[in-house]
């Protein structure tokens, strides 16, 4: 069983969903998930669980950590909850981004809450040779993010869609514009499909390796239900579960729609 | 009144509760007959292949287990969105994503070698010739208890549905896979339908073991953001706590007109709902959506049906079965 410590809003209908668990079948790895059952008292609306990424854990203080979105009905109730609920998740689900290759300078891309999977990720890369960059609506939805990538001392940038940080626009423009003078060896990005196409054609193109975090309407996550199947570009065809061997997959590996 | 007294007296413990029920076959040996230790059956597509279910409970606690939809051929199935989610249901539209039935035989049988519970195979067409096939492939598989015959998905074009909505076409496929399969066949029934007992007598008739309702209802969301319809297909079926109603009505109104058993589905999510479905006259029943959003579902509701037992003090609880009528 899972409770709540805390539930606050920590950007314009952005929440931070903190959680104290008894027990988990295994440590979560950066890029997985969990899926929470929002319906509370046995209600069956909203019937299916809403996968969230894992935003921050830790072991020690039985702690992991969730930023959402209030976009539905899911997450409105998400919201509503207190302190001290208990709440029902499944998890850690799903693949996780891989961290135990030697890949020199790292560059990670979020977009909007695709962020969110990014800051464990950037922790427990534990590498100073990382490049941070992330882009939102505009400055108040980077606060938080802001700070909390700032306290683990990782070069970070900036860019919002509405008034200009580091630039006026999206991540994707923002990173783009380092690429040249500042090429990875590997990157890890997440966020709005649109960006995660554009980040895989230029890395498949300038041959540098790297993973993204798809979102997919899921069903159960469990890898029963084939709802979030995603196409590959694999010889034999054969679809992937974006909540197993996903959420997590290679540049390349499945087809992205744009 | 003495009588009642005696009757609490030696009152029914939970080691003396029989759980099991027997699916008759049609056929005369009763070798044929579909023995469950008790009414719980997977349904089909909600459970994968038995491996993703395992990492939250041992599903040989199970009376059966259905596999996910097989075609002749691999599909890839429809285009996501696949899933869209209304008050107390879903919407589906997966289009049978399956490898097909060559790498159904060769990878996913072998993986049910290590279960002691009865195994199904759900089987798709999308011709009539199709089903001959899978039943010819199928025959002789001592992985499997017997075949569940889909003549109900509603998200294929050009099959499934449109051969569960015609009472003939319901009988010729079913005395075709009757003549080819020797096993126990089950034949999986769509309630869009006007009156699904005229599909249930045909199953029958044509020799079909026992009769599986309801697959899911032709159903539809629309985004009213985008203003389209949120599934890539359109249209898909509506499955969870939403049609249970229309599924217990449709058990009871065909159980009285047929001589094989019911397998009840639809909605189910806990165990008096297990309860209302055998009341109404279902023999087993299946548990879908609630894998999805509960995997651990299965040994809770087991549980729930044998509190209802002890309560009520039934031993048998095939005794139940449609006794509300």
């Amino acid at each position: 069983m899972f409770k709540i410590i805390a539930n606050r809003e920590v950007g314009p209908g952005i929440f931070q969903l903190v959680l104290n668990y008894d027990q988990l079948p295994q440590k979560p790895e950066p890029g997985q998930f969990f899926n929470i059952k929002v319906s509370q008292s046995g209600s069956d609306d909203p019937l299916l669980r809403r996968p969230f990424s894992i935003f921050d854990f830790d072991a020690a203080e039985k702690k992991v950590e969730f930023i959402y979105r209030v976009v539905g009905k899911g997450t409105k109730i998400l919201s509503e909850l207190e302190a001290e609920t208990e709440l029902d998740l499944l998890g850690p689900l799903g693949s996780p981004f891989s961290l135990n290759k030697n890949k020199g300078n790292v560059h990670l891309i979020g977009g909007g809450m695709g962020i969110a999977p990014l800051y464990y990720l950037s922790k427990e890369l534990k590498s100073s040779n990382q490049k941070v960059y992330l882009g939102a609506a505009n400055k108040a939805e980077l606060e938080f993010f802001e700070e909390k990538f700032k306290g683990l001392g990782v070069e970070l940038h900036l860019a919002a869609m509405e008034e200009k940080l580091e630039i006026k626009g999206s991540a994707l423009v923002l990173w783009l514009n380092y690429l040249e003078k500042n090429t990875p060896d590997y990157v890890y990005t997440c966020g709005p499909e649109k960006m995660l196409v554009a980040v895989e054609r230029e890395c498949l193109k300038n041959n540098i390796g790297g993973e993204l975090s798809i979102e997919k309407r899921m069903g159960c996550g469990i890898g029963v239900c084939l709802s979030c199947s995603c196409e590959t570009k694999a010889e034999d065809q054969k679809n992937k579960r974006a909540c197993v061997e996903g959420p997590v997959f290679g540049l390349g590996e499945v087809v992205l729609s744009a | 009144m003495p009588e009642k007294q005696s009757k609490l007296e030696q009152k029914i413990t939970k080691a003396e509760l029989n759980l099991s029920v027997v699916m008759q076959s049609q056929q005369k040996s009763k070798q044929n007959n579909l023995n469950l230790k008790n009414p719980l059956i997977t349904a089909s597509g909600t459970c994968g292949n038995g491996q993703e279910l395992a990492n939250f409970y041992d599903i040989n606690q199970l009376g059966a287990f259905t596999t996910k939809g097989i075609t002749v051929k691999a599909q890839s199935g429809n285009r996501t969105p696949r899933i869209a989610e209304t008050s107390a249901g879903i919407i589906n539209s997966i289009g049978l994503e399956n490898p097909g039935v060559e790498n159904f035989i060769l990878e996913v049988l072998p993986e049910t070698k290590e279960y002691t519970l009865p195994i199904l195979a759900n089987i798709s067409g999308y011709s009539e010739q199709d089903f001959e096939v899978l039943a010819e492939k199928l025959e002789g598989r001592e992985e499997l208890a017997g075949i569940e015959v889909n003549l109900s998905c509603p998200n294929i074009k050009g099959g499934g549905m449109i051969f569960g909505t015609e009472p003939e076409k319901v009988y010729q496929i079913t005395k075709k896979v009757r003549e080819i399969y020797s096993g126990y066949i089950i034949v999986k029934l769509t309630p869009n339908i006007t009156d699904i007992t005229t599909t249930a007598l045909a199953a029958e008739a044509a020799g079909a073991d026992a009769v599986a309702m309801i697959n899911t209802l032709s159903a539809m969301k629309i985004d009213i953001e985008a203003q389209k319809p949120l599934l890539a297909n359109t249209f898909g079926g509506l499955s969870g706590p939403a049609v249970r109603p229309i599924a217990v009505k449709m058990v009871y109104q065909t159980f009285k007109k047929i001589d094989i058993p019911i397998l009840g589905l639809g909605g189910v999510k806990n165990g008096s709902d297990v309860i209302e479905f055998m009341l109404a006259g279902a023999t087993a029943v299946g548990i879908g959506t609630i894998n999805m959003t509960d995997p651990a579902a299965g040994p809770r509701i087991i549980k729930e049906v044998e509190e209802y037992m002890l309560k009520h003090q039934i031993k048998d609880l095939s005794s139940i079965i449609g006794t509300a009528h």
